[in-house]
């Protein structure tokens, strides 16, 4: 059907269980970077990029986004949900939304930092060669990363996908990876129906590409913008940093006398920064949080209805919604080794990860890269170090 | 948050636009607009809901071109002359405008020449655009001039006098094309005009269209640029709901952010009070001898909730009565009465009809509502926002956790006031109050636990609601709800009432809702709860994190928040209630015979 507008597919179904605790009560696209959720700076450079209709993916703890984003209004596109029950990869999420597209359409990532230019180069290329025959099967973008095997590494003919190759272990074949933004047509479902499972058991949109990449043709289309991921805990401190240094935080909220806050922060209009408290560079206050007098906070992604007592010292660490960082506490940056799901990531620089609705009694320290579960509850004046599951109460000596 | 409609046809264009503000309600509802253009413009506004601009709209209108506005105020108030569509003082142009015009001061003084008759930054739209067209611009000039003018983020449509075409432009708020076979129409979103066409061209940032009776042409840097169409496939009503069923469960959803912006700059957690803007002298406060609450429904209960916060808070007798009942009588000292009206819409019949009563006595009066501007602001002398947007559901949810804090804040307020409340206590209060929207993400996210609990019980004979204390009124509020959407008899007792009478009610087939949190005294009430169980009833308790779930046979649990705790118990008696209706499949946002305000007494 010529003329219809071409919508575009993102992914937001998935949980990102690596970021636990933060994604156990919300879906890693939920996560804030900056002023706003991942999700909510892919929907904007999907807006930005022209495009107004987009179809959202939906899965695991739905409702967050659901009541975020609500009808799209606010972002003047139309969003409409489709909800994938089980998640059982990229490719089947792609298949949920089968009805909802035309015959072209794009489909992204709910969880990568892109710019509009990216989706413009990837509508161009899906739409400029519309004609009887395309002269290919779908569009993906690539782009360089100084860590190729976090990703998936595309091998490339000339502008041709020759095949992605999933994390490879050893040498990286090259440093292309695949961004995460594709164009297809409808004759991917076809392709989506006659691929099998990987190795993990889900049905992956790479494993897709490389089928048509086989078959027929697959078109690469370089970025070279800002492409940022986050893949581990720790990351969401450095893309949040590099979000506010570019200036995509707000200063609103209230400050009371005496208290410093840099300008290259993110302060919700609800938050509150209590006298003489300290706000350094890099940091995200979000709705409802509250910083006591006397506190200070650098390098950190604090949640909504968090709240940091007096004279607490919280540096390059997460805080999880509704935490209770006691009075004094102590969550000092430097390096750690860390274990995550099973993988051990050493010279790991971070201070501290809180879950959701964990109190931390007052006066006590937390060693760098610690991690605290959800709803834990630590005894004031306690040292703790390394991980700490969630619901546990932590007692003092 | 406001809608806008426009259209340009074969047909009469006032059936349309009047439908289309009724669509486009959810945006907002405080006041609302209408104008029909041919040789001259003919503007019909109103304060309040559509359907008072719908009762005073001619019937058999025969103009083919018309623009209308629904407005919901964040600023000033929603008075007739603050509604939409605004024009040039001759009525030879008309605007109406969805978002911010920046520069509005330097533009308005630029044009102080020309007379203003609204405080709307929308006003100086018409103006410009008149003032081109005496100078002699043709209406497409004049229009990109003024346009031209404009700083800020708007979609706005232009009709002119005498000239068969609107205009309409768009920079960062949402404005979408729909091609009728009868018309074009123009809309703030797709459910404006979904009835009539499902083919529509979204406008782009800083295009302008240009509306006749053959179609649209559109402009882009003043170069024609082609309309694209495109197919919607979608429902009329599904759009809005954001993803979820019922506008009830997308409602129950947002309350943490509406309890956010309840309590948002209005909260000093370090000395212990509140910032509510209203003016209640210390001299008046510390002579007072009573607190009456008026309200109806929902609102009645959040009012008894907080009278008993002010009595124990501000140290004031306080009384509670429904708004219907209501007289001033007694023997009262009018001087020395407050007397609170607890109102969403700010509408309710029966809600103004107390509070005149109680002014025409001489009593000082407040006003605590979710809507800025409405009737009820007009006749009281304070006024205190909710602050919890637009709610559509005919069952209350979101509104009362959000009136139930405000309230909260009202008793620190008199409390501090007249030097009864220390400051330790009214901290730990704040604090309760800004823990409150973190705790209800925590109910929210036991959703399918409830869910499940609802499902087991939807087909019992009966349920009966129990609490104490401050968890009374969340009794009786969590059985209106369940009556209100699942149709099934409900009803709410304090807990120590059963053993006289209502027991004999209960059965094997019963389930017993019970709050078992702070500021319900809830080891007494586990006696109740063993008179149940000894008939056989099943018990459902929320409880707190130190109260022993042995004796119940369901629990779910709050976060410890003081008392705000039964205000969190109470989202799951809303989970609940909406949970039985969905498994009964009752009509949640539109139950029978009940509409969201009610204005007749």
């Amino acid at each position: 059907m010529r003329g219809e507008e071409l919508s575009a597919v993102v992914l937001a179904a998935g949980e990102g269980s690596r970021l636990a605790p933060l994604t156990k009560r919300r879906p890693k696209p939920m996560l804030p970077v900056g002023s706003k959720p991942l999700l909510e700076h892919v929907i904007s450079a999907v807006s930005e990029a022209g495009i107004k209709r987009i179809v959202l993916v939906v899965g695991y703890e739905r409702d967050r986004i659901q009541t975020y984003f609500g009808d799209g209004d606010d972002w003047g596109v139309s969003l409409s949900y489709t909800v994938q029950d089980q998640q059982l990869g990229t490719a089947h999420a792609v298949q949920q939304a089968a009805n909802a597209v035309g015959d072209e359409f794009l489909v992204l990532n709910g969880d990568r930092l892109i710019e509009p230019e990216v989706i413009e180069q990837v509508r161009e290329e899906l739409i400029g060669q519309e004609t009887e025959t395309p002269e290919s099967d779908a569009v993906m973008a690539v782009t360089r990363s100084a860590e190729p095997s976090r990703y998936g590494v595309v091998t490339l003919e000339g502008s041709d996908v020759v095949e992605i190759v999933e994390k490879p272990r050893g040498d990286s074949p090259s440093e292309i990876i695949n961004a995460g933004v594709y164009g297809f047509r409808q004759d991917v479902f076809e392709a989506i129906a006659q691929t099998g499972q990987s190795d993990s058991g889900e049905y992956e949109l790479p494993t897709v590409v490389n089928r048509l990449a086989e078959k027929g043709r697959v078109q690469a289309v370089r970025y070279n913008g800002r492409w940022l991921d986050v893949s581990q805990l720790w990351d969401l401190l450095t893309v949040t940093g590099q979000v506010l240094d570019d200036g995509h935080g707000h200063l609103s909220g209230t400050v009371e006398e005496g208290a410093q806050v840099s300008n290259l922060v993110h302060l919700d209009e609800t938050a509150t920064v209590g006298k003489n408290a300290v706000v350094g560079r890099g940091t995200t206050l979000a709705e409802n949080v509250r910083i006591g007098p006397n506190a200070t906070v650098e390098r950190s992604v604090v949640f909504p209805d968090a709240t940091i007592r007096a004279g607490a010292v919280v540096r390059n660490s997460i805080i999880g919604a509704n935490v209770t960082v006691g009075e004094n506490v102590t969550i000092p940056k430097g390096k750690a080794t860390v274990v995550v799901e099973g993988t051990v990531h050493e010279d790991v620089q971070f201070g501290g990860v809180i879950g959701d609705n964990t109190h931390l009694g007052g006066g006590s320290v937390l060693e760098p890269g610690t991690i605290i579960g959800d709803s834990v509850t630590l005894a004031p004046g306690t040292t703790i170090r390394g991980t700490v599951d969630d619901n546990v109460e932590v007692r003092n000596g | 948050m406001c809608g806008i409609i426009g259209y340009v046809g074969e047909q009469s264009a006032l059936g349309f636009l009047s439908t289309g503000l009724s669509n486009l309600e959810y945006r907002g509802y405080d006041s609302a607009g209408v104008a029909l253009v041919d040789e001259e413009i003919d503007v019909y506004k109103q304060a309040g809901e559509v359907s008072e601009l719908q009762a005073v709209l001619p019937e058999n209108t025969s103009e083919r071109i018309g623009i209308g506005h629904t407005r919901w105020s964040t600023h000033g108030p929603p008075t007739r002359a603050n509604a939409h569509p605004h024009t040039d003082g001759a009525g030879q142009v008309a605007v109406v405008h969805n978002g911010i015009i920046e520069n509005y001061e330097t533009l308005r003084e630029e044009l102080s020449e020309r007379t203003f008759t609204s405080d709307t930054d929308t006003e100086v739209i018409p103006h410009l655009v008149a003032r081109e067209l005496d100078s002699g611009a043709s209406p497409l000039e004049a229009v990109e001039e003024a346009i031209g003018r404009l700083e800020g983020s708007f979609a706005v449509v232009i009709a002119i006098a005498g000239y068969d075409k609107l205009f309409a432009v768009r920079r960062d708020s949402p404005l979408v094309l729909g091609h009728a076979d009868h018309g074009t129409f123009l809309g703030s979103d797709v459910t404006a005009f979904l009835e009539e066409t499902q083919e529509v061209t979204y406008l782009d940032d800083g295009e302008l269209a240009v509306i006749d009776f053959d179609g649209v042409e559109l402009f882009a840097d003043g170069e024609r640029v082609d309309v694209e169409r495109q197919t919607l496939d979608w429902e009329a009503d599904a759009a809005e709901k954001g993803g979820y069923e019922h506008y009830m469960l997308k409602e129950i959803h947002e309350q943490p952010r509406a309890l956010r912006q309840t309590l948002s700059g209005r909260l000093n957690t370090e000395d212990g009070t509140v910032e509510l803007d209203i003016d209640l002298p210390t001299e008046y406060l510390n002579s007072l001898e009573e607190v009456q609450f008026v309200a109806c429904g929902t609102s009645y209960y959040a009012g008894q909730y907080a009278a008993t916060l002010v009595e124990s808070l501000a140290e004031v007798r306080t009384s509670v009565h429904i708004a219907s009942e209501y007289e001033f009588s007694g023997g009262r000292d009018p001087w020395r009465t407050l007397v609170i009206a607890v109102t969403q819409s700010g509408e309710t019949a029966d809600t103004l009809s107390a509070i005149r009563k109680a002014t025409r006595a001489g009593a000082r009066t407040l006003a605590v509502t979710n809507t800025l501007g409405s009737t009820i602001t007009r006749v009281v002398d304070d006024s205190v926002f909710i602050r919890a947007g637009p709610e559509i559901g005919v069952a209350a949810t979101k509104t009362f956790a959000s009136q139930v804090a405000t309230l909260a804040m009202v008793a620190v307020s008199v409390g501090r006031s007249r030097g009864v409340l220390s400051s330790e206590r009214a901290v730990e209060i704040l604090e309760s109050l800004r823990a409150l929207p973190g705790a209800v993400q925590q109910v929210l996210d036991a959703d399918r636990a409830v869910a499940e609990i609802a499902h087991e019980y939807a087909d019992s004979e009966a349920f009966f609601y129990i609490g104490r204390q401050l968890g009374y009124p969340v009794a009786l509020e969590g059985a209106l709800k369940l009556k209100e959407i699942s149709y099934d008899h409900a009803e709410g007792f304090a807990a120590g009432e059963l053993k006289h009478g209502p027991l004999a009610l209960v059965t094997e087939e019963t389930p017993v809702l019970a709050v078992l949190t702070d500021g319900t005294r809830p080891s007494e009430t586990m006696n109740n709860i063993k008179e149940v169980q000894a008939r056989g009833a099943d018990v459902v308790g929320v409880v707190s994190s130190d109260v022993p779930t042995k004796q119940v046979d369901m629990a779910f649990s709050v976060p410890e928040c003081g008392v705000v705790e039964p205000l969190v118990a109470n989202v799951y008696w809303q989970l609940f209630a909406y949970y039985v209706a969905h498994k009964k499949d009752r009509s949640i946002d539109r139950p029978r015979n009940l509409a969201k305000s009610v204005t007749v007494e």
